[in-house]
């Protein structure tokens, strides 16, 4: 029984009185609540991409020393309004002696490869649209679509340069495909479940009950994980795909109006998608420090929905971070060739991967859970995990620091918005 | 060696004897046509002249006096230079005006295959014995060679009228349907995919384009076509006077408008015999050296723009917004300087400027550590670039490379430092060479790195030059207005390498002939000879690792 079914039933209950088992119409409500949470999820998707590139140009802008877009609306925040806006006019172009169903197609099968992966992502304790037993399977299978997507925006742009690109993009996401499943296999072993919810059951609030920190291999998993995850979704340094300076903008070279906004939606969702997929199998997903799952079910009323809307709160708050450090990354790495990416899948993460597909297993059976040496495990890795984080953060002040100290030098005086704001 | 001495060992060695122009200002020798060959063969292997690099080729048409029965000739002037001995040599040939033809020099230095298709385009020189011999600033069915003195411009070209009159009485073009482009199908598939790169691409730094032929992403070969920029300036510079030529020298090559200021002011400098004040060659000095820091940072800012990452170039930007500043303090121009006269500088420069740029430098040096901390060594950006494109010694002296390009393949020249001019020869800097410092020497990460050392040189120069400035007037007091009847060649060391100027006058006020000799055009022709078997992506790394620009190329 998934949250449409229980809460349409509910629904039919208080409004129809009737029961709900017996009633002819019962199916006719389950299928527009379906409607609605679609829509809800796209509307996620839309509040999401839509202000994350603004947070990314803002945040790009800070990395370079320049302002970026603070025009429309306080500190621009409106200004994701005004490009869709601008896109949604634009004039939607097809190349002569295009593959024109193709051409016309490609944008939606990226955009819908990538909405896909959404039906089973869950936001919180009782909130994910459907509860499929076989959830990491069906994620793995659905971002098969992006790649057909780019393929044939490629191949249907009749631009070499275009092509250049869908080769590419095919070429890297079947390639890195690989290593990403199998570092979520580790997670699948650790928690005896293909179930992205079962993922995070099997995990607590706490951060020493998170996947991550579980041992070793599960941590080194993580990194793999991002890593190809990051390639998958054509972010810098792996965005050949769409390498500006090389291929122009590669498979999208073509493309106008509405029908390229959908490559920039479908980008920026991966974004959050991926983040997502990272928290849900190794950071704990929605789980609530100190508050058990049974303890959120066995609530009701208004104690329920304020978990549920915590547990979401906690979800998207782990996300942001990553989808925060993400857009560093892209900031400031270069690209990669496409042999060296080649050699970076197949030589190192397939067989590192592997490796702690194995390393997993043995020490499954090694350490039982709850055990001394389990605990102890627990501990020093989290104790490389913050040593990490307090680096990262180290770096961040003393370059805050260095760049206030300069602006001192050249302008006289003090930076006018402080360490946490945008300029 | 003199140039006595080149010419007694020339004749000694080839044991002839040949003609010797030597009221000009660098003396050159006359050789007939046939034995060009022998000459240059000679010249580049004696061990005792070494001449290894050929740095331009020059023709200059000579048509008759109206009055006389002869044909008039065309010369054609090549200024030979050696990295060994450091010594240099000009050697001529004359051509019949009619049918001019003389023998390719393209397999004995390389870069003379440019050198001549360029002389063939703009006077219609044969060199027999060339490989490709086409055109290559102007279109392939142009009518006529434009450097010659009876050149006259045809009226249309294709049905587009070229004349101002013609183009403003011409009618309206009523928009055409665009054409169809069905797709052959009986056409053999293509083993390998033929490629335009350019003349729109935002690595290509100006209208410019390559045509790829690729195995994939492999490229198989590429062929530079250039001249989308070509504006002429050589012919401009004959129908204006010395001085007006000054701000369309900016243009040549507009990130570093003041080596092309200062060579053109050195080149009428010699011409006119002027002596240029202290004061004005400490001016020269710090707007140039500043210019120089201005382009390096576009060109080290672009690299890892190419290569994927914005960051640093945005980074660089910022200090060279702050040298845009200082400029327009110094000569009222951000980009396009127009500083210097013949004789001097337009404006002193003063002490407040002189605190803005101290004060400047003192921030901008711990930069370039900070900029190294960010790109320099990433690990992708290294291995992007480390032991890419390698150019050995042999193959950079042999295409002419200059400036930063040729001392990271290893060979230690600068014209400051071997030939100093203005006042570089007092001001202490280091020559900064390729090391190898994360592969081979004269890889790709060589040559940008050898731009990042330079900066560093570059701040040491300009710190010494307002150290020492003196007082004192910055304009000579009196230019006179017709030089002699000569032939100068000035060069400086700029930021793409020498900038040669080589001016032929006949004592009017204006050029006879003036032929500009820049880095660029000839980092654009080793492009060809590197290349085979780099990927798609290398390419535009490597374009940015030579830093050439379009207009430069192109001029």
């Amino acid at each position: 029984m998934n949250i449409f079914q229980s809460i349409g039933d509910q629904l039919i209950g208080w409004l129809f009185e009737v029961d709900p088992a017996t009633w002819p119409y019962t199916y006719l409500v389950y299928a527009l609540l379906i409607a609605l949470g679609g829509g809800l999820t796209f509307g996620f998707v839309a509040i999401f991409a839509g202000p994350v590139t603004w947070v990314e140009r803002r945040v790009a802008g800070r990395m370079m020393s320049r302002i970026g877009p603070n025009r429309v609306g306080p500190q621009g925040v409106l200004q994701w309004l005004c490009d869709g806006l601008k896109c949604w006019m634009k004039e939607d172009l097809v190349p002569a002696c295009a593959d024109r169903p193709l051409f016309r197609f490609a944008p939606y099968l990226v955009f819908g490869g990538m909405f896909g992966t959404f039906a089973v992502l869950p936001f919180g304790a009782n909130i994910v649209a459907t509860e499929l037993n076989v959830g990491i399977l069906y994620l793995l299978a659905v971002t098969g679509f992006v790649v057909i997507g780019m393929l044939m925006a490629g191949w249907g742009s009749n631009s070499k340069w275009a092509m250049f690109g869908g080769i590419r993009s095919a070429a890297q996401l079947v390639s890195y495909e690989i290593p990403v499943a199998f570092a979520l296999m580790t997670v699948v072993l650790v928690a005896g479940s293909m179930s992205l919810q079962e993922l995070v059951l099997g995990q607590g609030g706490m951060p020493w009950e998170w996947f991550v920190f579980r041992n070793p291999f599960l941590f080194a998993a993580f990194f793999l994980f991002f890593t190809a995850a990051i390639a998958e979704g054509n972010r810098t340094p792996f965005d050949l795909p769409e390498a500006e300076s090389e291929l122009v903008a590669g498979y999208n070279v073509e493309y106008s109006g509405m029908r390229y906004l959908f490559f920039m939606f479908a980008e920026w969702a991966n974004l959050w998608v991926m983040s997502a997929i990272a928290t849900v199998a190794f950071l704990g997903g929605w789980q609530i420090p100190g508050v058990s799952p049974e303890v959120i079910a066995a609530s009701e009323g208004w104690t329920f929905v304020g978990w549920q809307a915590l547990s979401v709160a906690i979800f998207v708050a782990k996300a942001s971070v990553l989808v925060f450090f993400v857009i560093q990354l892209r900031w400031t790495l270069p690209r990669l060739r496409i042999d060296q990416l080649m050699v970076t899948c197949w030589k190192y993460l397939v067989p590192l991967s592997l490796a702690c597909i194995l390393g997993v297993l043995v020490l499954m059976l090694l350490i039982p859970e709850g055990s001394l040496v389990d605990m102890l495990l627990r501990v020093v890795m989290l104790a490389v995990g913050l040593a990490i984080a307090i680096t990262y953060l180290r770096k961040v002040r003393a370059t805050y620091l260095a760049t206030r100290e300069t602006y001192r030098n050249m302008e006289g005086k003090d930076q006018w918005y402080p360490a946490y704001r945008l300029p | 060696m003199e140039f006595r001495d080149i010419q007694e060992r020339v004749h000694t060695g080839l044991g002839g004897s040949f003609e010797v122009q030597d009221e000009i200002h660098d003396p050159a020798i006359i050789v007939p046509k046939e034995q060009l060959r022998a000459v240059c063969g000679f010249l580049r292997d004696d061990e005792s002249l070494r001449m290894g690099t050929l740095r331009i080729i020059t023709g200059i048409d000579r048509p008759a006096k109206k009055d006389s029965t002869e044909s008039g000739s065309i010369e054609v002037v090549y200024h030979l230079c050696s990295y060994v001995h450091g010594h240099t040599v000009v050697i001529k040939t004359l051509l019949d005006r009619e049918a001019p033809k003389v023998d390719s020099v393209q397999d004995i230095w390389p870069t003379a295959n440019w050198h001549e298709r360029e002389t063939y385009d703009l006077l219609g020189v044969e060199f027999e014995g060339h490989p490709d011999l086409r055109r290559i600033m102007l279109p392939k069915d142009w009518v006529g060679h434009p450097l010659r003195k009876d050149y006259e411009p045809p009226k249309e070209y294709h049905g587009i009228p070229t004349t101002r009159e013609a183009v403003l009485q011409a009618p309206r073009v009523e928009k055409v349907s665009p054409a169809q482009h069905e797709p052959k199908s009986d056409e053999p598939p293509e083993r390998f995919i033929q490629l335009n790169m350019g003349p729109h691409h935002p690595a290509t730094h100006g209208v410019l384009n390559f045509l790829l032929e690729t195995d994939g992403e492999i490229l198989r070969r590429v062929k530079p076509d250039v001249g989308y920029l070509h504006r002429g300036m050589e012919k401009l510079a004959e129908r204006i006077s010395y001085p007006g030529t000054m701000p369309f020298t900016d243009r040549i090559d507009y990130l570093g408008a003041m080596f092309t200021n200062h060579g053109w002011a050195m080149a009428c400098e010699k011409l006119f015999g002027v002596e240029v004040p202290r004061r004005a060659d400490f001016c020269r000095v710090i707007a140039s050296e500043l210019n120089r820091l201005a382009s390096h940072l576009i060109a080290t800012g672009c690299l890892p723009m190419e290569v994927g990452a914005f960051t640093p170039f945005i980074h660089w930007l910022r200090e060279r917004e702050i040298i845009n500043d200082i400029m327009e303090m110094i000569c009222g121009a951000r980009l396009t300087y127009n500083y210097m006269r013949i004789g001097g500088v337009s404006r002193d420069i003063d002490q407040a400027t002189i605190d803005k740029i101290l004060g400047w430098l003192d921030n901008f040096e711990p930069t370039i550590d900070e900029f190294n901390r960010l790109i320099s060594g990433n690990e992708i950006f290294v291995k992007r670039l480390a032991n890419m494109a390698v150019i050995p010694a042999e193959v950079a002296v042999g295409y002419s490379l200059l400036g930063p390009n040729l001392r990271a393949s290893g060979v230690d020249w600068d014209v400051r430092k071997n030939e100093p001019y203005s006042v570089y020869g007092e001001l202490e800097f280091d020559v900064v060479t390729g090391q190898g410092w994360r592969g081979s020497i004269g890889d790709s990460y060589d040559r940008y790195f050898c731009r990042i050392l330079e900066m560093k040189e570059s701040v040491k120069i300009i710190r010494q030059a307002c150290d020492l400035m003196p007082e004192g007037p910055i304009i000579a007091p009196k230019v006179p207005k017709k030089p002699a009847a000569n032939e100068v060649y000035a060069r400086t060391e700029g930021p793409r390498g020498e900038a040669g100027f080589y001016v032929v006058s006949d004592g009017s006020d204006k050029p006879y002939r003036a032929r500009y000799r820049m880095g660029s055009f000839t980092a654009m022709s080793v492009i060809e000879a590197v290349t085979p078997g780099l990927m798609l992506a290398d390419l535009v790394a490597l374009i940015g690792s030579l830093d050439t620009i379009a207009p430069e190329v192109d001029r």
